[in-house]
């Protein structure tokens, strides 16, 4: 600890400083120099051995693991899987301490409508849905979410305490018009079956931010606002004067629950990723990482460090833009911007004090820059915890990705601990006396920014269209970091590959 | 000048009269009978005031600083008497004696006060006017004290801060008359000392008053507080009123011993005399053992599993010479296996079976009580139960909280039992609810252990039958993603003690 003056004075007189209790921690999972191996494409040993397989996945997030489970079930073996860190799971990683499993990124699913058919199929696989009944054990349990605001904490996270007539009207208002959104039925997960039948007006939101769209819609008292710039925040890592109003709108319209959820886990979505990581085990190639990806003839050669794979299809779930650093012949730059996130995880030895509705599962504090946290241990069923873990988000959407990721990478721990505990304190003003470790992930491209213009943009249509036995499968070819989409694009990029493997045998 | 002297006597009347009210209500509200702790406090209290008015024609010489002495020691003992009351009545014995010890020493104190302050006047004033103002004053304070008590003090401040606040205007009244009679102070500087020490102590009384309040919550009780103990759980306390015992959870109420016999021969005997065959019981909360004591009465069981998150309470149940007289020493039985655990990740880890279950938590008051009431915890406890067993669970009062009691019915459906939904009536708690959970077709037991002292054949019949007025109401499943039973629990009850 540096010695500072508050410290030292009465050090001097043989005090010790009535403060908080020191607080452990550090950065976790971090992998930036090996990623930047890739960026600054520095000379990489050739392999020695070589593997001949039919179909190679790059990536193990969601959609590369979505990939290898569709293909499995279709009862085909003969592929792998190359992910570069040591677990695969991607964004939906977790950790685990004594106290609690906790998420390093994403952490719930939306329970699927009855449409969302893939989800259904490995939520029913895992056990989740049975005879059409969802497992409450986890589903969200009660109570979900509260907001603090005006120095209380509040059921819900809409601000609903204390508005003028005009605001709630407005807030009234906004429901409303994405009710009717939703009834168009061209808001969808996955977003391609509505992009496709989407009409001129669709069009025309994509034009426009989702901070236009609510001035022209006269959505502008400061509630409203706040609402919509949370959940873009949120889901996008956007702010709702940068994001597209279709994306924006989407966020609202595009879901119709048939059970109160969502689904959440205390290590969040690597409960799925996990078991399909186990299941799959036999595909998988942890601590791959792949760095280049070359045509041969008629196949492709994916080198790692230790092996070279040929194959007549190579499945890119690793992100898009990804592919121009290391494919060859290297596809057109790909443009779109991602967004940084901050992802800590808090151990509390007690719980602090505070005011109003009980902790809940996700809690939200009013026009703080962060999203909140999630209660890790809010899963559990024992009635009593003493301890808990509170996984903090914090969604750095202000500006550029690129200037946003300066400052991600520049805070040391000191830095963004400081940071994250005073946000907290806001809400919690005994928060440092709780605290005893926070662990920080630093996500420097943790997902794509949905800005105007993306959605029916040419260049993304033209990525989604594989070819010679390449096939993009990452979720940021639908520009929305959902679990659903991920899914959906693995799937999707295992059906060619299953087709194109099959027509080579 | 002189009206601050005058505000002096005001004050200081004021302040005399309400540690007389404070000791008397400390004593209604801890030993009950307000009339006669009233009568003796006031009597005691102005027969010290006379002691004091005697003794004060001892004190001769340097008499403002004796005043000033008399009102440092009257703010230190008056503004702390509640605060010590509270803690000895909690944690020491002789509460009595301390009571009228505290106010025999404050009544002294305060008898000296008026006598001092006319003696101090006399040479600014006319006799005949200083008696008449000073008196006046004494009892406009008196009467000002005695409106400010019941009406302001107790309600917004509660008895410790208020006694503290009063002390800090005695000591208050001491640093003023400091500064009025400098040149009439002999020690000057160490009275001001003394005077600022004890405005200190006060102030940090006052700052620190609403963890003394927490520890010492026995005005919450009428009755004699005959244990009280907080756990890193919840807060223990068992009163008693003549041969009445009463367990209370967090301020809420367990049990009077008075009637608890109802409650506990209706929630083990029409489950478990109906299974001649069990041999393995688990009981789920119910720390205090009573529940245990009317199981142990079944020569045919073979073991009996507590589990009760709180191990300081099984353990003053078992050991307690008085508590474990409640439950007639059932907790040691070598047939009794004790676990301190919360039950529903318990269940979740263990894979015993069991033949009979009672499930005994507390009423769903929240939403970590709300858990073990769900159709989830139902469902768990089942493939814990061998296919002839059934589980009692207690389930609220369907009189007071009617949706609360079939939410809890409903529920246990969802979770897969068949219900046999019946009620009791105890008179501490008023008509009390259970549900009986069979996989299976069940039948009323023929016979019944001996010695029971509430069920018999005819009344085990009628526990089953519901008047109109407590009968089904329709209600929503009590689900771990939407607890509705704790938002019926929360608005029945809230209604009933409004």
């Amino acid at each position: 600890m540096k010695l500072t003056r508050r410290a030292l004075a009465p050090a001097l007189v043989g005090l010790t400083l009535k403060g908080a209790p020191r607080i452990e921690g550090g950065f976790a999972l971090e992998n930036v120099e090996q990623g930047h191996l890739l960026r600054d494409r520095a000379p990489l040993m050739r392999p020695r051995e070589s593997e001949r397989v039919p179909v190679v996945i790059v990536g193990g997030g969601m959609a590369g693991l979505s990939a290898a489970w569709w293909m499995e079930r279709q009862g085909f073996r003969d592929f792998r899987l190359l992910e570069m860190e040591n677990e695969a799971g991607g964004n939906a990683r977790g950790g685990e301490n004594e106290v609690s499993a906790y998420p390093w990124a994403a952490h719930y699913v939306p329970v699927p409508d009855t449409e969302a058919g893939l989800v259904r199929e490995l939520f029913t696989e895992l056990g989740l849905l049975r005879d059409g009944v969802w497992d409450e054990r986890w589903l969200c349990h009660a109570p979900k979410e509260r907001l603090f605001i005006h120095g209380r904490w509040e059921e819900g996270v809409e601000p609903h305490a204390a508005l003028t007539g005009e605001e709630r009207r407005q807030m009234e208002r906004f429901a409303t018009r994405m009710e009717e959104y939703r009834e168009t039925g061209r808001f969808t997960v996955p977003m391609e079956r509505g992009v496709a039948k989407s009409t001129a007006a669709e069009q025309a939101l994509d034009r426009i931010t989702m901070g236009e769209w609510m001035r022209r819609e006269g959505l502008t008292s400061a509630p409203v606002r706040w609402l919509a710039d949370y959940s873009t925040r949120d889901d996008y890592g956007t702010r709702v004067d940068d994001i597209s109003a279709w994306a924006g709108i989407h966020y609202f319209a595009a879901r119709q629950s048939e059970e109160k959820g969502p689904l959440t886990w205390p290590e969040g979505n690597a409960w799925v990723t996990r078991r399909l990581a186990t299941k799959l085990r036999t595909y998988v190639r942890n601590n791959s990482m792949v760095f280049r990806v070359e045509r041969a003839g008629v196949r492709w050669r994916v080198f790692t460090q230790s092996r070279v794979y040929e194959a007549d299809c190579v499945v890119w779930a690793a992100p898009t833009w990804l592919a121009s650093w290391v494919v060859d012949p290297p596809p057109p730059r790909w443009v779109m911007d991602t967004a940084p996130w901050l992802v800590s995880n808090l151990t509390l030895e007690r719980w602090p004090r505070e005011r109003g509705y009980p902790p809940c599962w996700d809690n939200v504090i009013y026009r703080s820059p962060s999203l909140g946290y999630v209660v890790a241990t809010h899963q559990n069923v024992a009635r009593h915890q003493e301890r808990t873990v509170w996984t903090h988000y914090w969604a750095l959407a202000d500006g550029r990705g690129a200037d946003q990721r300066r400052l991600l990478l520049g805070g040391d721990w000191h830095y963004w601990s400081e940071k994250v505990l005073a946000d907290l304190e806001r809400a919690h003003p005994d928060i440092r006396q709780c605290v005893s470790r926070i662990d920080i992930f630093r996500i420097a491209h943790a997902m794509p920014r949905p800005l105007p213009g993306v959605m029916f943009d040419e260049r993304r249509q033209a990525r989604l269209r594989p070819r010679d036995g390449f096939a993009y499968a990452n979720c940021d070819l639908s520009a929305l970091s959902l679990f659903e989409e991920a899914q959906y694009r693995g799937v999707e990029a295992a059906k060619y590959a299953l087709g194109f493997a099959g027509r080579g045998r | 000048m002189v009206y601050v002297l005058f505000l002096s006597v005001f004050l200081i009347a004021a302040c005399g009269l309400i540690y007389e009210l404070i000791s008397g209500a400390l004593a209604s509200y801890l030993l009950g009978d307000s009339v006669l702790q009233f009568s003796t406090i006031i009597g005691a209290y102005l027969f010290a005031m006379g002691i004091g008015s005697y003794l004060s024609r001892f004190i001769t010489r340097a008499l403002i600083s004796r005043f000033i002495s008399i009102e440092l020691a009257v703010g230190l003992i008056g503004g702390f008497s509640s605060t010590i009351l509270f803690m000895a009545f909690t944690y020491a014995g002789g509460f009595r004696f301390l009571l009228y010890g505290m106010v025999l020493v404050i009544g002294i104190l305060v008898g000296l006060e008026i006598p001092l302050l006319m003696r101090i006047l006399r040479e600014r004033f006319e006799l005949r006017e200083l008696v008449a103002n000073v008196l006046t004053l004494d009892y406009l304070g008196a009467l000002g004290a005695s409106l400010l008590f019941p009406l302001l003090l107790v309600p917004k401040l509660g008895l410790v801060r208020s006694a503290l606040l009063f002390g800090l205007i005695n000591a208050a009244v001491a640093l003023w008359s400091t500064f009025i009679f400098r040149e009439h102070i002999g020690n000057l500087m160490s009275q001001r000392l003394a005077s600022f020490a004890v405005v200190g102590l006060l102030i940090a009384g006052m700052v620190y008053a609403s963890d003394i309040t927490d520890t010492a919550d026995a005005a919450l009780y009428s009755d004699d507080v005959i244990f009280a103990r907080s756990t890193p759980y919840q807060r223990l306390v068992v009163t008693r009123w003549k041969d009445d015992y009463r367990l209370y959870l967090n301020g809420h109420l367990q049990f009077s011993s008075r009637d608890e016999y109802r409650y506990h021969e209706s929630l083990v005997h029409p489950g478990l005399a109906s299974l001649p065959g069990a041999k393995r019981a688990l009981v789920l909360g119910g720390g205090d053992g009573l529940a245990v004591r009317e199981l142990v009465k079944y020569p045919g069981l073979e073991s009996v599993t507590l589990v009760d998150l709180d191990p300081e309470m099984t353990k003053q149940f078992s050991t307690h010479p008085l508590l474990k007289s409640l439950n007639a020493g059932a907790l040691t039985e070598p047939r009794v296996r004790i676990v301190n655990d919360d039950a529903f990740p318990w269940l979740e880890r263990s894979d015993e079976i069991f033949d009979f279950v009672v499930v005994d938590f507390p009423d769903p008051n929240n939403y970590s009580l709300g858990k073990l009431y769900t159709s989830a915890f139902y469902r768990l406890l089942r493939q814990h139960m061998s296919a002839s067993g059934l589980v009692a669970v207690q389930s609220t009062s369907p009189m007071f909280a009617r949706q609360s009691y079939w939410c809890i019915v409903e529920t246990m459906k969802a979770g897969g039992f068949q219900v046999y939904p019946y009620h009791t009536y105890v008179p501490s708690f008023g008509e009390w609810g259970f549900v009986l959970g069979a996989q299976r077709e069940w039948t009323p037991p023929e016979t019944l252990p001996g010695g029971l002292r509430f069920l018999n054949q005819a009344t085990m019949r009628s526990l089953f039958e519901f008047p109109p007025d407590l009968g089904p109401v329709p209600v929503e499943v009590n689900r771990l993603n939407d607890q509705v039973l704790v938002r019926y629990y929360d608005k029945e009850w809230r209604e009933i003690t409004r």
